[in-house]
């Protein structure tokens, strides 16, 4: 087994939205960025991946069918839930005696390791935080169990950039203790995982866009910005999207070097995970 | 089981904020049940209901804090969810009927002793009575009320269970008048033997059967839900 979490062909219908046929893996030891807008199905696909509502399609995780070993599964994984957690008024002590009865691995002296590393205190009720220290908190009570899958949702949405950096560092040193252990994170800052993703996984308007190695997102993806002419001149099957500029095109490739011996347009710039998603979302084909 | 015994201390934890209220309302209970010759009557009832109330109170707290969700990705199923909730109410209503039990004794010999004039005789067996009643009128309220919230919701559940507590005294009302005109000749004597000898053991078994229906429905309800 190479992954820790399988995806395949899930599918989810809501009145107005639906999540159609994605499929993608989550390796071990690999930290996979989903990304996409808000809406456009990130968090139904992590409510499908933790059996929290009901999908069509096949989820493994660590090898196994999360729909018939979910217990089990779910020991070993941490989660922090963009708009969810335990009650607003208990306090990070009283979470910990809950933690205890539902995790036989959790680890007391790791959880108070974090509360102090955080600046968070023990017996403040959870209302009475900043929502960075909410945000804090959630970090620290995914982490204290020892769990082989993080599973987060925007765990980095409302931390300031200096905390941001901190949190991101814990997970990349979390991986590279043990090469077993896998992160899905979803995120809309898409800067974040331009630092520690292994994969991308784009989803926009419930479909699967991307999917996709990090080193080659960024090895092969590029903007070319050109005249009007010069875009007549490019065979729709080299590029994958377009935008009309006031002065000039810009072109998303996926297939940089290929495209500038072909064309010998010169002005060719990275590509961001942002600009990709913003292509595909706003760009015309 | 460890599941339900952590959900149990969530919900414990989250009421602790609650016990000021607590113990000004008892407080307050029991001021009211010094001055009145009729305690005996009463007290176990308002205790009960408000302890066995209590325990529905959680509800509010999942439902801000979308607790469920969260619950739900940690290594504990639906059932569990809705099994720890039953054991909840149902621990409430039985330690509110205790205490209602012994704070009535307690609060009717303080009364004795300090007004000898206004003596009360406190009549144990009246007063179990009393109890066990007020325990199955809470029960039947929290049998209907908890279904109802996880169909609609702690907020809209609320409104909902009168509506439903009303249909039912309107069918019970509707019953009695259709019997009443058909003729039938219902023998109110055998009936009141009958609760005066079975009377606390058919309450328990009525009540045991209405959790259970009531937990059946709500599982069935609950496990259908996407959260």
């Amino acid at each position: 087994m190479t992954n820790n979490i399988e995806i395949n062909n899930i599918s989810k219908k809501y009145s107005g939205f639906e999540l159609k046929n994605i499929s993608f893996n989550v390796p071990k030891g690999a930290i996979v960025g989903l990304i996409g807008e808000n809406g456009a199905g990130k968090t139904t696909t992590i409510k499908s991946i933790l059996n929290i509502i009901s999908y069509s399609g096949e989820i493994k995780i660590f090898g196994k069918d999360i729909k018939k070993d979910e217990k089990n599964i779910k020991k070993e994984i941490g989660t922090v839930l963009d708009d969810s957690f335990l009650s607003d008024y208990l306090n990070a002590k009283s979470i910990n005696k809950i933690m205890k009865e539902f995790y036989e691995n959790w680890d007391e002296k790791v959880y108070r390791e974090y509360l102090k590393k955080f600046n968070l205190p023990e017996n403040k009720i959870i209302k009475e935080f900043s929502s960075g220290m909410k945000m804090k908190l959630k970090i620290a009570t995914a982490m204290s169990h020892n769990p082989k899958l993080l599973i987060l949702d925007e765990p980095t949405s409302t931390l300031d950039p200096i905390i941001r950096n901190e949190i991101l560092d814990i997970f990349r040193n979390y991986i590279e203790e043990d090469e077993n252990r896998s992160i899905l994170l979803s995120t809309h800052i898409t800067t974040d995982l331009e630092h520690i993703s292994d994969y991308i996984v784009f989803i926009d308007n419930g479909k699967l866009m991307l999917n996709i190695e990090m080193q080659e997102l960024l090895d092969n993806y590029a903007i070319v910005k050109c005249s009007r002419q010069d875009f007549e001149k490019i065979d729709t099957k080299d590029y994958i999207r377009y935008k009309k500029e006031k002065y000039q095109y810009e072109v998303l490739v996926n297939n940089k070097y290929e495209f500038e011996n072909k064309y010998k347009i010169s002005t060719i710039d990275k590509a961001s995970i942002e600009d990709i998603m913003l292509f595909y979302i706003k760009g015309e084909k | 089981m460890k599941e339900i015994k952590g959900l149990i201390k969530k919900d414990l934890f989250n009421l602790v904020s609650y016990k000021n209220s607590i113990l000004i309302i008892i407080v307050f209970i029991c001021a009211f049940a010094y001055f009145s010759s009729n305690a005996i009557n009463y007290i176990p009832i308002m205790i009960v209901t408000m302890i066995g109330m209590i325990a529905i109170a959680t509800f509010s707290y999942d439902e801000q804090s979308k607790s469920d969700k969260y619950i739900l990705s940690m290594p504990v199923n639906k059932k569990e969810i809705v099994v720890e909730k039953y054991i909840l109410t149902i621990l409430a209503t039985i330690i509110g009927a205790i205490l209602g039990y012994i704070i009535t004794i307690i609060i009717i010999n303080i009364n004795n002793n300090i007004r000898p004039e206004n003596f009360i005789s406190l009549d144990y067996s009246k007063l179990f009575i009393t109890t066990i009643s007020g325990m199955f009128g809470i029960s039947l309220v929290e049998a209907i009320q908890i279904p109802s919230i996880y169909k609609w919701g702690a907020e809209k559940g609320r409104i909902e269970m009168f509506v439903l507590i009303f249909a039912i005294a309107l069918i019970i009302g509707a019953l009695g008048y259709f019997l009443t005109e058909a003729k039938v000749d219902i023998n109110v004597e055998i009936i009141k033997n009958f609760f005066k000898q079975y009377g606390i053991i058919t309450l328990v078994i009525i009540m045991t059967i209405m959790y259970y229906i009531s937990y059946k429905i709500s599982y069935n309800i609950y496990n259908k839900k996407d959260i």
